[in-house]
């Protein structure tokens, strides 16, 4: 052995002593047996969440006052789905059932397939719901994905960079939620017409990576989760802004991203008054503005079988905003807008 | 050599430069800087291209005045004038002041009933009711308009053939008076479950033995519930009246929509965001248009200002 | 009646870990009990039990002799003091400390008498405008010690008060903590994981480990009497050195290649003889000693702390330190190049330096025996 190594070896002072194994009562309990399948993880997560929260009895509630309260939930889970199984129930029916039959129950013929195909079809001369359809994915998920990269450079630089400026331009950007949306749109029509951008795909997505909420989370995110320290390490280690920005910092931000999709994706699939605005041809109208149009003709002339169309596409719209919310669930991070990376 | 040093002198220059100020930085801190700002770079380009521009733009064509005879002339405030004196505007302006009056106040009270009734726990399977009262913030506004439509339809909906059958007779829920009820009883279900899951966020991050401590003290629920954890979730309440309000002043899917199963109620005029719309878009008077925007841009910020002032100073006595 | 009597307390929560096990204690009247141990040991759980906020899977809690199984923490009468003080943020100090007495609907100006008198006692009579988050961490945990006070409770409740504070402070505070008690005169139950409050502070402690009680009685029996292994390690500071020893058939210690001469052999381990025991041996109980002379342990000093008063003598002896040989640093390659297993403390005044061969003088009265397999002491 080296001279250092005996140093070294010499101040070493004895640690942990090891007890005879007599019965202990928490750790065999503890059973650190094998992994757990992913039921029985949930099952300890809520049974933990059990733990962690104030048992009700400690509240001195009245007999009959949980039942009672469940039962207010109840009503209003009523009231919150009752639009949506009017839409589920008849976008089954003919559009004489729509009118004529009970709307919460359903009618023969049974019209779905029907309708369905319909969609395929341009029916009114308005355009196809598959096309409009088709037209909100691609700028629902390309605006999304863009407003999170945007979200996420900005927010990373906004919150573990100082230079000049930055206060200002952050106050600048979150006094942009005050603006009222037609400030915006009705100019932007305007600065299009001058550029020939009426009409264009990039008009309409551009304009939806822009979210002062989006930045804002991410900063809020940042700020919370990512130490100064690691990153500081990362730059005496050598390695670059953007290495460290793609290696260190984004692993970190993933639950933050997912947040702002989320939001992004969904804002933009919602949104109606931005291309009511900017487009004037209807095969670049998301379902949105089609279904707006629809309903337009279909309330000013007698015979078209828009209805059903309608009710089906209206539907039709729903189903993958909440199959996205519940996939990206346990990415959400909803305590962000309050400033804590709670759930 | 010589280039070194014609490197080195500059930097030192800058440094001695920037030193004046009084703000003291390293060669080092200010590279850092720079990257942070070319982080931030992208988003502020598309930011001050579509935001930042069109506002100015909109700004800037306010000031104007375009007739069929004598084009386009600066005409300063005139067009502002018009719409101070625009009493239809205003009329839609008190409109949407007393939707989101009624609506906002109700709408968070019910968020806050449910919102701590999970956080207690004192209601059953609250995961799924959570999950539940969140589905309306995946529906676009337009849809859940047409949805409700159908359902206050006057001659085939669902409502209305309720309110027959229990001996009220033509009754309209879209009617002149109903409305704006109506309207709001939508923006409810729209907006209750993500100002609730906000809340119950809120509510769950008080910590744990402060509640401890006042159950040890024999405090009553009613008071846990209103004098401890209200007032700790004063934060996030004064954000989402902020964000509510700021909506609710632009209302304009509901009422358009709502239009096509009830024509007359909604005029050209019902709500300022309707307005402007009416004036730009389908009159072409673009630039009166832009004023009416810039001057609703105001009312929503004295509006937001007024209501946080005046929360919070009812919560200092409450 | 004893004011506090805990009967075979037992906790398992739901998912199925057991925090307490079987716990009995019990505190008089007036008495100020330590509950100490390591993290996860179960004391803070116990503590909460006590209160009634956590519900107790077994056994029974009774204040003068009456069980509160059930009786809701509201009703108890007892006050708490937590870890992190849980003060209402949005109140002031005096508010903070009112608020109980608002519940129980005590009339305004018998609330201002008590919260006054209450501050005083407390230090805090210039603080009562003022929020938490205007306070230092010291004055804080006051407050909460206030609020608990002001309640004149029966039962006072502790749960690590000052494991926040930095170290200075705490010092100063174990006085304040113990005169406030002094004048309130409640009996109090206080957890801690710091043994030295609980040695300074307490009339008796109580150790736990693992949810299971180790021993109960007053610091001198816990320091002078270890029931076992765990206890004799945990009290005492710079820990008890253990070794592996036999015990020969005319009762003397074989202590690796050193005998030790047990002149009380016959007692106290009698039924030992031709076995092997652990033999532990405090630091504060080596004392320097001229070489060879009888009853001495013969070591090599590894390092030498000095602490200005004393100092810290690190050394190795040639027996095998307790925590057995494959024990990672102890195998037979690491010894041979002087991993210290065993500490003494040495006034500061004589010359002790790293690398000489020192000898000790054991006082086999002091020695401490342990049985292998149990770990429970021996002779006592």
């Amino acid at each position: 052995m080296s001279e250092r190594e005996r140093a070294a070896a010499t101040v070493a002072v004895p640690k942990g002593r090891r007890f005879p194994p007599w019965p202990q009562a928490g750790r065999a309990q503890r059973g650190l047996g094998a992994e757990e399948s992913r039921r029985e993880r949930k099952r300890r997560e809520r049974l933990e969440e059990r733990d962690a929260a104030i048992p009700v009895e400690l509240y001195g509630l009245k007999r009959g006052t949980i039942p009672l309260l469940t039962a207010c939930c109840v009503l209003f889970a009523v009231f919150t789905l009752i639009p949506i199984v009017w839409i589920v129930i008849n976008s089954t029916k003919t559009q004489a059932n729509i009118f004529q039959s009970f709307g919460f129950w359903f009618a023969r013929p049974f019209e779905f397939f029907h309708t369905f195909g319909n969609l395929f079809r341009d029916v009114d001369g308005d355009g196809t719901y598959s096309h409009w359809f088709y037209n909100t994915v691609l700028y629902s998920v390309v605006a999304g994905v863009g407003a999170t990269v945007l979200a996420a450079l900005g927010g990373y630089g906004f919150a573990r960079f100082e230079f000049r400026g930055s206060r200002l331009f952050f106050a600048v950007i979150i006094a942009g939620l005050l603006v009222p949306i037609t400030l915006v749109a009705v100019p932007l029509y305007l600065v299009y017409a001058k550029v020939h951008l009426i009409n264009s795909i990039w008009g309409m997505i551009m304009p939806s990576m822009v979210t002062p909420v989006g930045l804002y989370l991410m900063r809020t995110y940042v700020e919370l989760s990512i130490p100064r320290e690691l990153l500081d390490a990362a730059r005496i280690d050598g390695a670059s802004e953007v290495r460290i920005f793609f290696r260190v910092a984004l692993p970190l931000m993933v639950p933050g991203l997912m947040t702002v999709l989320l939001l992004s994706i969904a804002g933009t699939w919602n949104n109606y008054i931005l291309p009511l605005i900017i487009f004037s041809t209807n095969n670049l109208f998301p379902t949105t503005v089609g279904m707006g149009l629809w309903l337009q003709h279909a309330g000013n002339s007698g015979d078209t079988n828009l209805f059903p169309l309608l009710v089906m596409g209206g539907l039709i719209t729903i189903i993958p905003m909440i199959a996205l919310f519940a996939l990206l669930q346990r990415y959400w991070r909803g305590g962000l807008l309050l400033g804590s990376v709670a759930n | 050599m010589s280039s070194t040093t014609e490197v080195i002198a500059p930097a030192r220059r800058e440094t001695a430069a920037r030193r004046a100020p009084g703000r003291r930085r390293s060669a080092y801190a200010r590279r850092r800087g720079r990257s942070g700002l070319a982080f931030v770079t992208p988003f502020m380009i598309v930011y001050t291209l579509f935001m930042v521009v069109p506002l100015i733009y909109a700004i800037y064509q306010s000031l104007y005045t375009t007739k069929l005879i004598g084009g386009t002339t600066f005409s300063g405030f005139a067009n502002y004038s018009t719409v101070l004196k625009s009493g239809p505007f205003w009329g839609g302006v008190i409109r949407v002041v007393i939707f989101g009056g009624i609506q906002i106040p109700v709408m968070l009270a019910i968020a806050f009933f449910f919102a701590t009734t999970f956080d207690l726990g004192v209601a059953k399977w609250g995961r799924v009711f959570r999950a539940i009262y969140f589905v309306p913030f995946a529906v676009p506004i337009v849809v859940s308009s047409v949805m409700w439509g159908f359902l206050f339809d006057p001659n085939y909906g669902p409502f209305n053939r309720l309110m027959n059958s229990i001996g009220f007779h033509n009754f309209n829920w879209l009617s002149g008076n109903l409305m704006v009820p109506s309207i709001i009883i939508i923006a409810i279900w729209e907006w209750t479950g993500y100002n609730c899951i906000i809340l119950y966020t809120a509510l769950k991050s008080v910590p744990r033995d402060l509640i401890e401590a006042a159950i040890l003290d024999d405090t009553p629920l009613w008071k846990i519930i209103l004098r401890i954890k209200l007032p700790l979730v004063r934060p996030a309440i004064i954000m989402l009246i902020f964000i509510n309000t700021i909506g609710a002043m632009q209302l304009f899917i509901e009422p358009t929509i709502l239009n096509s199963y009830q024509a007359g109620v909604v005029t050209n005029t019902y709500t300022p965001v309707i307005d402007i719309y009416n004036t730009a878009i389908s009159n072409g008077e673009y630039q009166l248009g832009a004023a009416m925007a810039v001057v609703l841009a105001f009312v929503i910020i004295a509006i937001s200002v007024t209501s946080l002032a005046f929360r919070n100073r009812r919560r200092e006595f409450g | 009646m004893s004011a506090i009597t805990l009967e075979k307390l037992t906790k398992v929560f739901a998912t199925g870990v057991t925090a307490v096990s079987a716990l009995d204690l019990e505190v008089a009247d007036g008495e100020f009990v330590v509950l100490v141990g390591p993290s996860g040991c179960g004391k803070t759980t116990a503590l909460r039990m006590v209160a009634g906020l956590e519900s107790i899977t077994s056994g029974s809690v009774a204040f003068d002799g009456r069980v509160v199984n059930n009786v809701s923490p509201r009703s108890r009468d007892v006050a708490m003091v937590f870890q992190n003080y849980a003060l209402y943020p949005h109140l002031t100090v005096y508010q903070n400390i009112g608020f109980a007495l608002e519940n129980k609907k005590v009339h305004k100006d018998e609330r201002h008498r008590r919260i006054v008198a209450t501050a005083s006692i407390v230090g805090l009579s210039e603080m009562l405008t003022r929020k938490p988050r205007q306070l230092s961490g010291g004055q804080r945990q006051r407050v909460a010690m206030a609020r608990a006070i002001v309640r004149e409770p029966s039962v006072f409740l502790m749960d690590e008060p000052l494991s926040n504070l930095d170290a200075k402070l705490r010092v100063q505070m174990r006085a304040e903590v113990l005169r406030v008690h002094q004048s309130v005169g409640a009996a109090t139950l206080y957890v801690t994981h710091d043994q030295t409050e609980a040695m300074t502070m307490g009339d008796r402690v109580a150790v736990m480990r693992d949810g299971v009680l180790q021993q109960y009685g007053t610091p001198r029996s816990l320091y002078e009497r270890p029931a076992n292994l765990f206890v004799a390690t945990f009290i005492g500071s710079p820990e008890m050195n253990l070794y592996e020893a036999g015990v020969s058939s005319d009762g003397s210690l074989a202590l690796g290649s050193q005998r030790l001469e047990m002149p009380e052999a016959g007692t106290r381990l009698a039924g030992h003889q031709g076995r092997k025991v652990i033999v532990g041996i405090r630091p504060e109980d080596l004392t320097t000693a001229s070489a060879g002379a009888r009853g001495t342990l013969t070591a090599d000093m590894r390092l030498v702390e000095m602490l200005g008063d004393e100092q810290h003598a690190y050394f190795s002896i040639d027996a095998t330190p307790f925590g057995g040989a494959g024990t990672a640093g102890q195998d037979e390659g690491l010894l041979a190049t002087g991993v210290p297993n065993g500490v003494a403390r040495v006034d500061s005044r004589v010359p002790v330096r790293a690398g000489e061969r020192l000898s000790f003088t054991v006082d086999t009265a002091r020695l401490h025996f342990f049985d292998p397999d149990s770990g429970l002491a021996i002779g006592r």
